[in-house]
């Protein structure tokens, strides 16, 4: 396969009022087929949330991840992504998740070490820009001298690959902890978890409303990479949708690992 | 039975499992690592059941590479790696 460049590409930008994590998880499947079968243009998605959640990896323990009881107690849903990587705590406006949507050819012959890198590092270049020195912690976070900002997943589906990251704006930290479990053996190699690592959201490194952060990040991919407007098509939304009862609301679906 | 392995540099690898009759029965492979594609996840699950818990790590590791295809990808975890948390599982039964 013959390795393209972003500038080979047409990107669009997706940036649609809140949705439901059902309908998130479900949209990530969704277009990441579109794109690997050439029926959409790569794609640039923000997500804006409707609900708070946990955003569990491919391959996590539902029961070893999360204390169900605990999430039921603050109203969170509970949802498993397509993509593996760890958990991940949501609540609207505490947090900057985006989604791209790749022929896999733009990461052809580059190790998931340098994959992961290179999808991110307009963001690097956005957050320098708002005056954050951050860089790249293999194996998939990206991190700044005050800690941890963000985790990103990738997951490769026919011709495409996902990549999408959540970046931490603000955190309850306490509600975090009292709902994803937090094992030892995982504390023991860099003395911190994915989700308990030593966060420095980018509230209080910029300053900045949320909204202002989002706005500089999409003016920086536009700028590296160009950029149009784009709306979900109709027959986007039907199929997400329903794959978002059929699937990534099912029990079964949630404890495919159990 | 609950064993876990951060492999260094890598993702936390945590298996479940019963034993029944000295072999590993429900082997569940689980954590924050990254498989592709996602159905590896029950071949190597499948790989491991019914194996003697007297399989040391070499023979776990090996048994776990030979059932995946060529094409499958690990990010964040090995065969060795599983083989490990495999281990720590049945020792935490010892133990107990």
């Amino acid at each position: 396969m013959m390795r393209t460049g972003w500038r080979d590409h047409d990107w669009q930008l997706l940036h649609t009022a809140p949705q439901s994590p059902t309908l998130h998880m479900a949209l990530d499947e969704v277009l990441t087929h579109e794109v690997g079968i050439g029926h959409r243009p790569p794609t640039l998605r923000i997500w804006e949330w409707a609900a708070p959640a946990v955003v569990i990896g491919r391959f996590q323990s539902l029961r070893n991840e999360v204390d169900a009881e605990a999430a039921q107690r603050h109203g969170i849903e509970v949802v498993r992504r397509i993509s593996g990587g760890g958990a991940m705590f949501i609540e609207p406006g505490n947090t900057i998740t985006y989604s791209i949507y790749a022929p896999l050819s733009l990461i052809t012959g580059l190790s998931f070490q340098e994959a992961y890198a290179f999808m991110d590092a307009w963001v690097i270049e956005a957050l320098g820009e708002l005056g954050i020195r951050a860089w790249y912690q293999p194996l998939n976070d990206i991190t700044s001298e005050g800690g941890k900002i963000a985790g990103a997943a990738q997951a490769h589906r026919g011709g495409a690959v996902l990549h999408h990251v959540t970046m931490a704006y603000d955190i309850d930290a306490t509600k975090m902890l009292d709902v994803l479990r937090i094992g030892r053996e995982k504390l023991s190699d860099k003395g911190t978890t994915s989700a308990a690592k030593r966060v420095d959201p980018l509230r209080r490194q910029t300053g900045l409303p949320r909204e202002a952060v989002i706005q500089r990040m999409i003016d920086t991919f536009r700028r590296l990479h160009g950029l149009a407007h784009d709306d979900l098509r109709a027959d986007e939304l039907v199929r997400a949708e329903a794959l978002a009862r059929s699937k990534f609301g099912s029990v079964a679906w949630l404890n495919d690992v159990a | 039975m609950h064993g876990e392995y951060k492999m260094p540099g890598g993702k936390l690898v945590v298996i479940d499992l019963d034993v029944r009759d000295g072999r590993l029965a429900n082997v569940q492979l689980s954590g924050d690592f990254f498989l592709e594609p996602d159905s590896a996840l029950r071949t190597i699950d499948a790989a491991m059941e019914g194996l003697s818990t007297e399989t040391d790590e070499v023979g776990l590791a090996g048994t776990i590479r030979d059932a995946l295809a060529p094409d499958v990808m690990m990010y964040g975890i090995s065969p060795e790696a599983i083989a490990a948390a495999v281990r720590r599982a049945l020792q935490a039964e010892h133990a107990a």
